[in-house]
């Protein structure tokens, strides 16, 4: 492995853990708190035993999300020192208010997490609130950072350095609104429905049923909308793409030629080489319409981009592939919910769904964001300086890669067994509940 | 314009090492042998640590955040150079945080795992207030050289020898200190109240065995401080004045006043944090090349701009709900349920 791709395989897979642990962190909480809600407002036991049943969840997500996070903000120096020393001061806004809402966070999750008899109960459920609310805000500063990468403001960039700075201006790119929309979207509806999906098990399996149609209800109101609402923000999304940029747009949808009329390809891998769609099943104009609304318009192929500035293909359509079509499925299973949620009775098959449905949010996650920072490929700054120019002199960054990989998978492995004896410890304490 | 953020960055490193150095402090003493004493004082330190550590651990993070916005090269310069010593810290934070949090979240609590976790935590606390101090004491070396030709003076010279080392213990020393006074008041029971007092007697006489052993090493090793320190009256007087405090210290100990005794260890350490700060600013870094300085090397006049607002609309909002969290926690009269 070269230094570059080490450290942009280390780059990857520490954001990969981080998202994972960062959406949760952000939206538990938010669970927690409408449970809490719930049981201030209700009195029902239930609800408190769920607002403590997630608050473990909360507590250990948000440990590794913020230990996560930290070797983030230091990795960004360790291996992209070319891309921080320009970047920094423009982008550093979003950092800045990133930076306060995460602090604010951590001050709530402290009250929240040990104040239960330190406090009156409504201020004590503000602190669980604020906890949601800050997470969340802080979630939208990230993305709006990584909205420059994609679609860079706020600066002019003569003979190699950035000259006129507007850190207000690169914080509010073009790319913000879009990225941070789809991307909190995301994180609600695949927390909403992993909890979801957990909590159908434990029903199927017999315990707490009550209980555990309580939080199903809980979880999918979030992400059961969330769902719903993903498809507009990703067809938004889609656009602002096609106009800021036209190679992302090109390569994942695999779409070689510029011409009118372009189709939306449904699977297909596509061939670099040949410049053709392998096995896809096209969809004549449908491309030209998500992109511009119109199915005659010209939607501009990756034969307009210089090859040396191709992103990988095949990486990106087909993650592109597995995004939507799990959107797709879950934002059908949203409606769903909807119904059965107005009939009041949930089908035994549904719920097994459920618990099928558990990892899908996390992988479109994982493939959105693939599609996002793969498709930006070979630009670190989108049209201004390459991946390759920005990464660290240090060698041996694939050592790095393989401290971190350990590390995290380790890791994983515990938070995963964690998990595991969370459930265990549940199932037996209601054990005897019908 | 860069003062205030110079000061929000030397704020926030004493706040870190005040609050969060305790947190390290407290893993390192649970590293030592406890016998019976070991659950209750587990218990007393996730009570006193559980609720703030994550805030406490925030101001790193602020540190990290105002140098790659403000001072973008000073940044660049730290992570290009010092590369393996800031693996070495990340790899601690990671362990660390988990640990005690896994510690206190496992739904299933028995011996082996809880002492697995302990032992983790331990071990994690010390290696990383070590590394901790080893960057800060490849700071002002001069030892520090983008150009250097081989790997060996590029990336492990910056950081080499027995001085950084010593400044590792030191700090390690001056965290585990911070903790025994700390604790102390953090539980009613009266013999482990003996306890974290001993704790705090023989990590003090440390802090003074381990601050001798950087001074001779850094005379050993030709290092830059102690031509400085004796150039630089105001380094001289905190310094002593910090000693001093420790004859304060030992006699306010005894009465058993939370506050007064934080106060003066808090005290001292500041003083020496500050006489350590005063020796080099407003230089950040020394190089092979020359000194990075916090004025010449500050970021655009915008960018600077932004971020005194964000820091002083952030700390409307951080520092009273600081206050509510000590306030909450500190006052005595409730148990925390969870």
């Amino acid at each position: 492995m070269d230094n570059l791709i080490a450290a942009r395989a280390t780059m990857g897979f520490s954001l990969g853990f981080h998202i994972i642990f960062a959406a949760i962190g952000m939206v538990m909480p938010l669970l927690m708190s409408a449970a809490h809600y719930l049981f201030l407002k209700k009195k029902d036991p239930a609800y408190l035993e769920l607002t403590k049943m997630w608050l473990k969840g909360v507590a250990i997500f948000f440990a590794v999300g913020a230990v996560s996070g930290t070797v983030l903000s230091f990795e960004l120096g360790l291996l992209w020192p070319g891309f921080m020393k320009h970047a920094g001061p423009i982008i550093g806004m979003p950092f800045s208010w990133e930076g306060t809402a995460f602090f604010l966070e951590a001050v709530a999750i402290g009250l929240f997490l040990y104040g239960w008899k330190r406090m009156k109960p409504w201020v004590h459920w503000c602190t669980g609130l604020t906890v949601g609310i800050s997470g969340f805000v802080s979630g939208i500063f990230v993305v709006a950072a990584n909205g420059w990468m994609n679609a860079p403001a706020g600066f002019d960039w003569i003979d190699g350095a950035a000259h006129n700075v507007d850190p207000v201006k690169a914080m509010f790119n073009r790319a913000w609104l879009h990225e941070t929309i789809h991307m909190q979207l995301a994180a609600l509806q695949a927390v909403g429905f992993a909890v979801a999906g957990i909590h159908a098990f434990l029903y199927l399996r017999g315990r707490a049923q009550a209980l555990n149609l309580k939080a199903i209800k809980i979880a999918l109101v979030f992400g059961a909308s969330a769902a719903i609402a993903q498809p507009f923000a990703g067809h938004f999304a889609g656009q602002r793409v096609a106009e800021l940029q036209p190679a992302k747009l090109a390569a994942l949808e695999g779409h070689f030629k510029t011409g009118p009329r372009a189709p939306l390809y449904i699977g297909g891998i596509p061939d670099e080489d040949t410049q053709t769609m392998r096995w896809g099943i096209p969809l004549p104009g449908m491309l030209s319409f998500i992109a511009f609304n119109d199915v005659d318009a010209v939607v501009a192929g990756l034969d307009q981009v210089p090859r040396e500035d191709w992103p990988h293909v095949a990486i990106v359509h087909v993650s592109f592939q597995i995004m939507v079509a799990i959107g797709m499925v879950m934002a059908l299973s949203g409606v769903l919910f909807f119904v059965f949620l107005k009939r009041r009775i949930f089908p035994h098959w549904y719920l097994c769904l459920l618990v099928l449905f558990i990892p899908l949010g996390m992988i479109a996650i994982e493939a959105g964001w693939i599609v996002t920072e793969v498709g930006r490929q070979p630009w670190i700054i989108h049209g201004i300086m390459r991946t390759k120019d920005a990464v660290t002199p240090v060698p041996g960054m694939v050592y790095h890669f393989y401290l971190f990989l350990v590390l995290y998978l380790l890791l994983w492995c515990v938070t995963g067994w964690l998990f595991h004896r969370q459930i265990q410890a549940v199932q037996k304490k209601f054990e005897d509940v019908p | 314009m860069t003062d205030i953020i110079v000061f929000f960055i030397g704020a926030s490193l004493l706040l870190y090492v005040l609050l969060g150095g305790s947190d390290y402090g407290a893993g390192i003493i649970e590293l030592l042998p406890a016998g019976t004493f070991r659950e209750k004082q587990k218990h007393v330190i996730n009570e006193a640590m559980g609720p703030v550590w994550e805030a406490n651990h925030m101001w790193l993070i602020l540190i990290v955040v105002i140098l790659f916005v403000a001072f973008p090269t000073i940044f660049t310069t730290l992570m290009i150079a010092l590369h393996l010593p800031m693996l070495a810290l990340l790899v601690g934070i990671v362990v660390r945080g988990t640990a005690f949090t896994f510690r206190h979240y496992d739904a299933i609590q028995e011996p082996r795992s809880q002492r697995a976790y302990t032992l983790l935590f331990g071990v994690s606390s010390l290696w990383t207030s070590f590394w901790l101090g080893i960057i800060v004491a490849s700071l002002n070396r001069g030892t520090i050289n983008l150009e250097a030709a081989t790997f060996w003076d590029a990336y492990i010279a910056p950081w080499w020898g027995v001085y950084p080392l010593s400044v590792g213990l030191f700090v390690a020393s001056i965290f585990a200190f911070l903790a025994g006074v700390y604790l102390i008041s953090e539980t009613d029971d009266a013999a482990l109240q003996r306890r974290f007092t001993r704790h705090a007697a023989v990590f003090n006489a440390l802090v003074i065995v381990s601050g001798g052993l950087v001074f001779a090493a850094s005379f050993i090793e030709r290092e830059s401080l102690p031509s400085r320190f004796f150039r630089t009256p105001s380094t001289i007087a905190a310094m002593a004045l910090a000693t001093l405090l420790f004859v304060v210290l030992w006699r306010v100990i005894p009465k058993r006043n939370a506050l007064l005794t934080r106060v003066v260890a808090g005290g001292q350490v500041a003083l020496i944090l500050l006489g350590w700060w005063l020796l080099y600013a407003p230089d950040a870094v020394h190089t092979v090349q020359g000194p990075l300085n916090f004025y010449q090397e500050a970021a655009p006049h915008a960018t600077m701009l932004q971020l005194v607002i964000a820091l002083l609309v952030g700390s409307l909002f951080i520092f009273p709900s600081l206050f509510f969290l000590l306030r909450v926690f500190k006052s005595k009269q409730h148990p925390s349920g969870d």
